[in-house]
């Protein structure tokens, strides 16, 4: 009966994973303690009082208000007034600062002619986020201070006159599903997706590793108990996907959460949306797992791809800017679509139409994957056909085992023979 | 015969062999580094993204929010593909990705904005996406103000203001940004600078750790020591040898392919940077050594080496400042080599600011490399006693 084999399969699965602490610290221990780690680093969203110093060649009573005002933005802090650029300078290249703010000398002089004045910013580009944050403060700074001017110089008409002469069309920005327009509502989502691939293929390709080397050592002889290679393959499934889906609640649920972060899922999308990406991900586990040969060897494998991983899915240089077989390549990882979808669902509460692209292609992946470990699978168990080094293993047993018998089929013939004579 | 498989030159021989030997080493320590090398620097070459896509929802379908359409779409990182009928509209496209973001201008603005009532138009962008978010931002912005002083000069040209005269009433003090060292803002820049060195920093730690613990796991160590007439120190630095020059190889590809091939700024030139990459492979071998010492066990040590090595990447600071992060992990970026080589990074190519103000740095990154000397007296022990654990 198949269900009762694949049942069987699984229990055994899941035995074999509670006993494995190696295995164990993948599928929970890692979900467990990682994403907190991420979330804890990108916390503060962004960076608050980037240090800056100021050259003021000027010292009217503008320079000084744009300064004070500069400093009072939650984005920049004045940490020193240096008396030239070189003092500056030396303050930057002693790590004390990010940015410079220069004033010219004739700042009051061309405003009083009328003209347009310019201040100088320079800035350190070590951090995008110290740029960001220079311009946006001082934008904001002198867009304020400009408005000042203006006033001034339209004495005489109404106050809502003056405001319509300055900015006859008001502009208002929203920063929509990352209220912050921080790192962690926009990072920490791609970073959950793939904390759940890739222990999932580290755990699965540590199983097989030891398997591997159990099999090498001729300690583990495929057995033929159950007829139908897709009952195991089903029964491991289950088996991955009853852990993960503990896993899976808790790392896109519960950490979000934790964290306080945009969570505008509705639970039918996302677990409609989950389901094919487990799966995906536990049958790209599985075929890729046959790679490996020892049990420790998926750390040298697997690791570094999720550094690409996490570009690959566009979630922070655009996919619509990736060279086309970059593109190409990562439609091949249940992560890029992870990632997009959940990004989505969760972060901009997308509803399952709106994922569909993302969706069908988990579920083509899944079919994919399955016909590939079952392909393998089949090998394995349908005969000892194994690539290389296990095929010589094999076929030397096998041979032992032959020779064995037949050395006591002669001894019974002679025996026979014997008693005949 | 006894005496010519001994000494330091045997066991590099030896080690060559073991490397050729599994097809492993070769994944991890030439195609690894080499696969994300060309991945970073491929998939960023255009620098900064251009032609992102947006929409616009005009409402109001005047001349006056036609024109403000027309000149946005004349900016280069903004293409507007679409102009979407409502606001839900242009929600749903930004929800299935069409869109990064959109201009949206209500019923009315033309009508507003000629008499004089100070209309409101309103940019959105989708912030999950951070980077094409704040890229359409700065774009839609500058638009929408643009739009403002077009209106605000036409009033002044009426008056019989020039142009000067105009833009010295409008916009009385403007800001003249000068980003030091990389004035395109390129990304590529910013990102390949530290991923490449990054990535291969994380092979280092994984492959040292396992290929010093695979000797006590198969049981081959006794026979490693004995070649080294027991003087772990000896036998350690012999069998890392050949895995360092490999590195270093790797690592001159990629300072060559960043700073020859692609002109990334390296204002001190070629010798800092090949400096602080030397130490950083140096760094690496030297953490995971002692790693691989203190824990006797191949799994543990493993995966505490590779947690270093891939916590090492944010970090460092290089995408989020270390300012930025939790005292406590302000803290903790002291421990890891990574976070030296960005800072030198910063000062020597970047920059181009004297050698001695990156001293300390080069000094902290030398320090990784005596940190064994503390425990690898545990490594001996080991491996004349050790039994696997699985």
């Amino acid at each position: 009966m198949w269900i009762k084999d694949m049942l069987d399969v699984c229990g055994k699965e899941l035995r074999k994973t509670v006993s494995d602490v190696g295995v164990l610290v993948f599928f929970i221990v890692v979900p467990l303690l990682y994403p907190l780690l991420y979330a804890y680093l990108y916390g503060r969203e962004t960076v608050r009082e980037v240090p800056v110093v100021a050259v003021d060649d000027c010292r009217s009573t503008t320079s000084r208000e744009f300064l004070r005002k500069c400093d009072a933005t939650p984005d920049l802090k004045i940490v020193s007034y240096c008396a030239d650029m070189e003092e500056a300078r030396n303050v930057i290249h002693n790590h004390k600062a990010y940015g410079i703010i220069q004033i010219p000398r004739e700042l009051d002089k061309t405003l009083a002619d009328g003209h347009q004045a310019t201040i100088n910013l320079y800035c350190d580009m070590s951090g995008l986020l110290y740029y960001k944050a220079m311009l946006s403060g001082c934008t904001m700074v002198s867009l304020d201070m400009n408005r000042d001017i203006q006033m001034v110089r339209l004495s005489g008409m109404s106050d809502h006159e003056k405001e319509v002469m300055t900015m006859p069309i008001e502009n208002e920005y929203v920063t929509m599903f990352n209220p912050a327009n921080g790192f962690q509502a926009f990072l920490i989502p791609a970073v959950l997706i793939l904390v759940l691939q890739q222990t999932l293929v580290l755990g699965v390709a540590m199983m097989a590793g030891t398997e591997h080397e159990r099999r090498r050592k001729g300690e583990l002889i495929l057995g033929d108990e159950y007829s139908n290679p897709i009952t195991v393959l089903g029964g491991k499934a289950l088996a991955y996907l009853l852990v993960y889906g503990f896993t899976a609640t808790y790392v896109l649920c519960v950490v979000p959460w934790l964290f306080n972060m945009p969570q505008l899922w509705q639970l039918p999308t996302l677990v409609a949306f989950i389901v094919p990406f487990l799966l995906a991900s536990i049958f790209f586990a599985i075929s890729i797992s046959f790679f490996v040969r020892d049990r420790e060897s998926c750390f040298l494998l697997f690791v570094f791809v999720s550094v690409p991983l996490i570009f690959m899915s566009g979630i922070s240089w655009p996919t619509s800017n990736m060279p086309t077989f970059w593109r190409f390549l990562a439609q091949i990882f249940p992560s890029t679509h992870g990632v997009n979808g959940f990004a989505r669902i969760g972060t901009a509460g997308a509803l399952l139409q709106d994922v569909r692209y993302e969706s069908i292609a988990l579920w083509i992946q899944t079919a994919v994957y399955f016909m590939t470990s079952l392909f393998i699978y089949e090998r394995l168990y349908r005969s000892d056909k194994m690539p290389g080094v296990e095929f010589v293993i094999a076929m030397r047993t096998r041979m032992r085992k032959d020779l064995r018998e037949a050395g006591r089929d002669i001894k019974v013939i002679g025996r026979k023979l014997k008693s005949k004579l | 015969m006894a005496n010519k498989k001994q000494g330091f030159l045997a066991i590099v021989r030896r080690e060559i062999l073991r490397m050729q030997s599994r097809p492993l080493y070769g994944l991890s320590m030439i195609f690894a580094p080499l696969f994300c090398f060309v991945f970073f620097t491929s998939l960023m070459h255009e620098g900064l993204p251009q032609s992102l896509p947006a929409g616009v929802v005009d409402e109001d379908n005047t001349t006056v929010s036609r024109s403000i359409l027309r000149n946005l779409d004349s900016y280069q990182q903004t293409e507007i593909i679409k102009q979407y009928s409502s606001f839900a509209e242009a929600r749903e496209a930004m929800q299935r990705n069409e869109i990064y973001g959109f201009f949206y201008i209500p019923k009315g603005t033309g009508a507003k904005a000629s008499s004089q009532q100070q209309p409101v138009i309103s940019i959105y962008t989708n912030a999950a996406y951070l980077i094409p978010s704040s890229l359409l931002y700065r774009d839609m912005k500058t638009m929408a103000v643009m739009a403002s002083a077009a209106v605000g000069r036409e009033v002044l040209f009426a008056k019989g203001a020039n142009m000067d005269q105009a833009m010295g009433f409008l916009q009385p003090i403007q800001m003249d940004m000068h980003p030091i060292g990389n004035p395109w803002l390129n990304y590529n820049v910013y990102l390949s600078n530290t991923m490449l060195p990054a990535v291969l920093a994380l092979m280092i730690l994984m492959v040292t750790c396992f290929s010093i613990h695979t000797e006590l796991k198969d049981g081959t160590a006794g026979e490693w020591l004995q070649m080294a007439d027991d003087n772990i120190l000896k036998a350690v630095s012999a069998k890392l040898f050949p895995q360092t020059m490999l590195f270093s190889l790797m690592a001159l590809i990629y300072l060559v392919l960043i700073y020859g091939y692609l002109q990334f700024p390296a204002h001190n030139g070629f010798w800092p940077m090949f400096l602080a990459a030397e130490l950083l492979i140096l760094a690496s071998q030297g953490f995971a050594v002692f790693i691989a010492s203190a824990i006797p066990s191949l799994r543990w040590s493993l995966s505490l080496c590779t947690l270093w090595g891939v916590l090492s990447i944010p970090i460092s600071g290089f995408s989020f400042p270390v300012m930025g992060m939790p005292a406590a992990l302000q803290a903790m970026s002291y421990l890891f080599p990574l976070r030296y080589y960005f800072l030198i990074y910063v000062d020597q190519a970047l920059n181009g600011i004297p050698m001695v103000y990156s001293a300390w740095f080069y000094t902290a990154l030398t320090a990784f490399l005596i940190l064994p000397l503390l425990d690898i007296s545990l490594l001996r022990k080991a491996a004349h006693e050790y039994t696997y654990l699985p």
